[in-house]
């Protein structure tokens, strides 16, 4: 039933980089553990000699694999193989994988809420029969909170404004509007950047550490994984630009610049939730 | 569009087919079920007579290691059978092969990411099966804290890299399901052939679209919970930890949030294989076809608010426990529409009864027997008494081993030919349904005695009073034992075969989906014509 | 304290109304018992193994040889569970009987050569709407006992006296906050002791002098260096914790299982009717030696049990037990 292709469905080519990439995964992650655990002996060999190189090594990988991966995508989607309906599978995809991440982020906004609602008294075995009897509060005593109303307030502002000349960008191309588009862009990528140098600095500056208590553990996990999204979602807008440069995307075809705007929404309304939850009413 | 069709191993390390996907998935499924098999066999002879004498002189240790081990052979028993078992072969594999012909695509929506959902289990296992060769408890090998992982167990109980590990297995077998489930339910949803509207679509095709749904909204809730376990374990922070203010239960909530809806993935898979064997082996269509496909939404949503059924011990307020109750028990409903509908099915049926319509049938029949079990447990007030008892491991293998299992060798059966073109021997495929049918229940039927009488699970060593039902428990497993190998004749009789003598549609007038509309086996590439429906 | 204490525990419970009056009816129990252990040994008999009807315990509770049934019951509660789950067991083998028969009449009637054509008969509302509300009211049915008991169980009555116990890997640690300073630490007592007689001996008399009357080990795996005392027809609160890993306090025929989580208070209760050994095993893993941390509770009269106290060197102010009062 050789016959000829008569749907609009694209029959991807054999591709390399899915094996490539999970032998990339493996390695790094068994770098990881070592590297975690420098003392641990694998088949009798410290982690403290090699790990980090295999962590290192199998990240490199990973990190190919993946530019190699994507730019066969993009060229896949400039040389016509993304006809609209392959277009609408697209989307639904990233559909999917937003809402798989915002599960991702409502577990760590559970143990938000679990030690927020219900804080316990830190005990160890042996205080338990003498300290149960406490009250426990949030935050947790001895713990010195951000002013929402500060750093995190203009984060907030930036991420807003992010989200507004993305849309602009969206817009642009709507109109191909080239020069509307970059400028869209190129402020959007400043202000992803801005965001997590404002962050940065505010790590730095906490008066709380990351370890040790469960309010720098829910604190910096949340906001942290918030923030590695900034990061992913600043080099998925930069990509773009990128490619903006290169001339792609057209009115009816741009999928990759729709894609990175809904991530950057996600981001967005993320650090809403945080901004409301973490830093105003948990603080 | 120029197609190179790489041959010899790029055929499949490079693969973007959705069969030669799903060809790898069964494999891999296969060895890792026989490792799981092999395991499960460890724990039944270690069992079998009370003391510990068995594990010391298969891995050469002393009593204290012995102890550990058996542990390290449960969870590692329970993780493989349930991620790297019955996930890859019901979903990954059948999955992987059937939908896009069921609903007349001619691949699935994402070829290459499809690819790596699949090249994710191989990394995913090996980092499993190195845990077990690296310390975990001080001076002890292997992760021991049970497939639930429940801290502080899991964090300060083991403190070598043998957990971190395990949890990036998982973190990794996750992915590669996400990865899947999305891929499953962009094709469903935008591939269907022309006619062919989501109330045409066949049960399997729904059972896998329901199934997907479920694990994109529970699986990166675990992912969250065991990447806490990772910054417990290495990186200071106290999320389960009480010294710094952290919860214990937090992390079973987490788990749970995520292990009910995936005990419902295992199943909802092997409820549309039963399904298509049912109407098949009846020559009629399945009763109350919209009912079947909206039970199975009703159970996978349901699935998400009763997770808290695991935890009925660890001290929730009542108003809590009550809810769960109320909830969990609700599931029986739909559950107990497909059990009637099947059953109706066959009703006013021409009936063959092939190995896989046996497989079926024993499911259906099988699967009530563990479903009712669970309702008994549900009930918190019962629970006291069950919970963490071989009761609870009767129940779960009734519904597992017995049930999504038995899916697993029915459809087998009934698409083997499909797959490979040639037909399995009937006669010695009919011995073998028997011995493993026998075998299965000889295990876990007298587990629930064992429960009863209060006999907890996770224990390497019982009371002498436990003997009687665990010697004929170790038993039943031998003679599953000699089921497990006559299904490996009889699949090396199938595939062996030298020629192909399997018809496009070898099972009549019953067998009504489109992938039996295709040759046996079916083109490399198919539908290049989309088919019409009706 | 106490408001605090409520926030530890995370929930707020009003104080209950006593339990309500305990109904014995032993053996009438016993009779329906044995009809059951019946019915499951004859619908199984296929698998070819004789089953005994229930055998008696010789100790107060412990699993017992080939037993097929919850172990008797030692406390109201274990007596409730087990009444309930009998019901239970009745329901859902009619259901399961239902569906096998119902599936053997069916591969029965509707065999290829009985009936080779198939009808095309695809709906019947009337039908679809028995078979969703058949459950429905099944399970409302099943509710409405089982949510009652749940209540019952959970919600502390007014108790006599307090034991705090904590897991630890691999043993239990337990106090007498009400009597002054007693403290103890359940171990198992090992292998090697029953195998060897002097060893034997030396455990038992070890024992009898901490329990203060002759006592006897009983069995392998099941048995404690030393026993929790308790007296008989007392209510007693059990306030549990673990200084490391879950651990779980269960005594089966008590009807009682609770989680000792570390860094949480969790509280249960239980009156023993009887006196007498009663035997449990930790119930949640905990590590290597989960199988070898049981719980023996050694259940004896009240003035046993103040004669016990003043041999530990313990405080009896029974009128005035700072744990006495609700919860
Ligand atoms: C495929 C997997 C699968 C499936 C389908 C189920 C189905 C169910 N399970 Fe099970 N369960 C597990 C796998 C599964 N379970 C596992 C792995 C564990 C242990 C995890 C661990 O701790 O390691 C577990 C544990 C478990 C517990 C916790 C026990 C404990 O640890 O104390 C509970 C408690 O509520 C429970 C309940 C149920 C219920 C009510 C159903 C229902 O969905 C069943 C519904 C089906 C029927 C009821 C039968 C058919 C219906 C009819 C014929 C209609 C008429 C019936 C009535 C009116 C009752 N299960
Ligand atoms: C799908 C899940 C699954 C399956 C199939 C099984 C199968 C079996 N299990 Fe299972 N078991 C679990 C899931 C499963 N188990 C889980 C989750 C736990 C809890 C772990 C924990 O406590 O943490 C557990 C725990 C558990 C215990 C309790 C251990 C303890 O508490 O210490 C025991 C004891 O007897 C046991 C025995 C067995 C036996 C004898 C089999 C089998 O031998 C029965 C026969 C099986 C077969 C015949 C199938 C063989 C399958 C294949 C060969 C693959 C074929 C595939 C293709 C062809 C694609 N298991
Ligand atoms: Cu302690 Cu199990
Ligand atoms: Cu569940």
């Amino acid at each position: 039933m050789a016959g000829e292709v008569k749907h609009d469905y694209h029959l991807v080519d054999p591709s390399p980089w899915p094996a490539v990439g999970s032998f990339a995964i493996l390695v790094m992650l068994i770098g990881a553990v070592f590297y975690m655990k420098p003392d641990a002996l694998l088949f009798g060999i410290e982690g403290e000699s090699w790990a980090h190189w295999g962590f290192g090594a199998g990240f490199a990988l990973l990190i190919y694999t993946v530019f190699a991966w994507w730019k066969d995508v993009v060229k896949e989607a400039e040389s016509g193989d993304h006809t609209p309906v392959v277009g609408i599978g697209l989307r639904y995809g990233m559909i999917l994988f937003i809402a798989s991440e915002v599960m991702f982020f409502v577990a760590w906004f559970w143990a938000f809420f679990n030690a927020s609602l219900y804080p316990i008294m830190p005990t160890t075995a042996g205080t338990f029969w003498d300290v149960i009897g406490n009250e426990a509060v949030w935050p947790p005593v001895g713990i010195e909170t951000f002013d929402p109303w500060h750093l995190p307030f203009i984060n907030t502002l930036i991420l807003l404004l992010s989200g507004t000349t993305v849309t602009w960008a969206h817009h642009a191309v709507l109109h191909d509007d080239r020069e509307g588009l970059k400028s869209g862009l190129w402020l959007t990528v400043l202000l992803g950047a801005a965001f997590t140098m404002v962050q940065a600095y505010e790590y730095g500056h906490a008066a709380f550490g990351f370890s040790g208590s469960i309010y720098g553990a829910t604190f910096f996990m949340a906001t942290g994984f918030h923030g590695f999204h900034v990061l992913v979602g600043t080099i998925f807008l930069a990509v773009c630009l990128g490619r903006v440069y290169k001339g792609h995307f057209k009115p009816d075809h741009h999928f990759g610049l729709e894609a990175a705007a809904w991530y950057w929404h996600f981001v967005d309304v993320v650090w809403l939730f945080l901004f409301v939850a973490v830093y105003i009413w948990g603080g | 569009m120029a197609h190179g069709n790489p041959t010899g191993w790029k055929r499949w390390l490079f693969s973007t087919n959705h069969k030669d996907i799903g060809v790898m998935y069964l494999w891999f499924a296969f060895i890792a079920g026989m490792i799981g098999f092999g395991m499960s066999g460890l724990i039944r002879m270690e069992l079998m007579e009370p003391g510990i004498q068995v594990i010391p002189s298969v891995f050469g240790m002393n009593d204290e290691q012995a102890r550990h081990m058996f542990n390290v052979l449960t969870t590692g028993h329970g993780l493989i059978m349930v991620f790297f078992m019955v996930m890859p072969a019901l979903i990954g594999g059948f999955g992987n092969y059937f939908v896009p012909l069921m609903i007349g695509a001619p691949d699935m929506a994402f070829p290459r990411m499809n690819n790596i959902s699949f090249w994710l289990m191989p990394p995913a296992f090996i980092l499993l099966l190195l845990s077990t060769f690296v310390e975990g408890p001080s001076g002890m090998n292997g992760f021991g804290g049970g497939w639930t992982a429940y801290a502080p167990l899991s964090t300060s109980g083991h403190p070598g890299p043998s957990m971190d590990l395990a949890i990036f297995s998982l973190h990794v077998a996750g992915a590669s399901s996400i990865m899947g489930a999305i891929n499953y339910i962009t094709t469903i949803f935008n591939m269907r052939a022309p006619g062919m509207t989501l109330h045409k679509m066949p049960l399997f095709s729904w059972s896998i679209l329901i199934t997907a749904f479920l694990l994109v909204l529970s699986l990166p809730v675990l992912a969250g919970a065991i990447t806490m376990l990772l910054t417990d374990r290495n990186f200071g922070t106290t999320f389960f930890d009480p010294a710094g203010g952290g919860d214990p239960v937090l992390f079973q909530h987490l788990f749970w949030f995520f292990g009910h809806p995936e005990v419902y993935i295992m199943i909802l898979p092997a409820f549309g294989i039963v399904s298509h064997i049912i109407s098949t082996f009846s020559k009629k269509p399945i009763f109350g076809y919209l009912g079947m496909a909206y039970a199975m939404a009703a159970i996978g949503f349901i699935g998400f608010v009763v997770w808290a059924h695991h935890m009925y011990t660890v001290g929730l307020d009542v108003d809590t426990k009550a809810y769960f109750v109320a909830a969990t028990m609700v599931i029986a409903v739909p559950t107990g529409v497909k059990i009637f509908s099947w059953i109706a099915t066959m009703w006013g049926g021409s009936l063959r009864f092939t190995v896989p319509m046996m497989y079926a049938i024993a499911f259906i029949l099988l699967f009530t027997l563990g479903g009712v079990t669970g309702v008994v447990l549900s009930n918190a007030g019962a629970d006291v008494a069950l919970h963490d008892t071989y009761y609870v491991v009767a129940h779960f293998h009734y519904v597992l081993s017995l049930g999504a299992v038995f899916a697993i060798f029915a459809g087998l059966y009934y698409w083997i030919g499909k797959m490979s073109g040639k037909q399995y021997p009937e006669f010695l495929a009919k011995v073998q349904f028997w011995i493993t049918f026998i075998g299965v229940n000889m295990i876990f039927f007298p587990q629930h005695f064992l429960g009863l009488q209060g006999m907890p699970r996770r224990y390497v060593d019982y009371p002498d009073a436990f003997a009687y039902w665990n010697w004929v428990s170790s038993w039943g497993y031998l003679v599953t034992l000699v089921g497990v190998m006559l299904f490996i004749v009889v699949m090396a009789m199938t595939l062996f075969k030298r020629k192909k003598d399997v018809a496009d549609n070898p099972w009549g007038e019953g067998a009504t989906t489109l992938e039996w509309t295709l040759s046996s086996p079916p083109p490399f590439h198919q539908f290049n014509e989309l088919p019409q429906i009706k | 304290m106490f408001p605090a204490l409520m926030l530890v525990l995370r929930e707020s419970r009003d104080i209950p109304d006593p339990p309500l009056g305990s109904d014995k009816r032993e053996s009438n129990v016993m009779t329906v018992k044995r009809l059951t252990a019946g019915f499951i040994s004859t619908v199984f008999a296929w698998l070819g193994v004789a089953t005994s009807a229930l055998a008696q315990s010789t100790v107060g509770g412990a699993p017992t040889d080939k037993g097929l049934w919850l172990q008797d019951a030692a406390s109201e509660q274990a007596q409730k569970i087990s009444d309930f789950n009998e019901l239970l067991l009745w329901i859902i083998a009619a259901i399961t009987v239902f569906v096998f028969v119902l599936m053997f009449y069916v591969m029965w009637r509707f065999r290829e050569k009985a009936n080779p054509t198939p009808s095309k008969v695809t709906h019947n509302t009337a039908l679809e709407v028995i078979w969703t509300a058949a459950p429905v009211l099944i399970l409302i049915g099943i509710g409405v006992i089982s949510l009652p008991l749940l209540y019952w169980q959970d919600q502390i009555p007014e108790t006599d006296m307090a034991i705090h116990v904590t897991g630890n890997q691999w043993n239990w640690t337990y106090n007498y906050p009400d009597y002054g300073d007693i403290e103890l630490t359940a171990n198992v007592v090992p292998d090697a002791t029953f195998t060897n007689a002097s060893a034997r001996a030396a455990a038992e008399e070890e024992l009898s002098s901490f329990l203060g009357w002759p006592a006897k080990l009983n069995a392998r795996l099941l048995d404690t260096d030393y026993r929790v005392v308790l007296p008989v027809n007392t209510r007693v609160k059990v306030q549990l914790t673990a200084s490391d890993v879950l651990h779980a306090w269960t005594v089966p025929a008590f009807g009682v299982k609770l989680d000792a989580v570390p860094g949480r208070l969790n509280e249960t209760w239980f009156e023993a009717n009887k006196t007498g050994v009663f035997y449990g095993q930790c119930s949640e893993l905990c590590g290597k030696d989960h199988a070898f941390m049981p719980i023996a509770v050694e259940v004896v009269t009240k003035e046993e049990f103040a004669r016990w106290v003043e041999l530990q060197g313990g405080t009896i102010t029974a009128e005035n037990n700072p744990t006495s009062l609700g919860r």
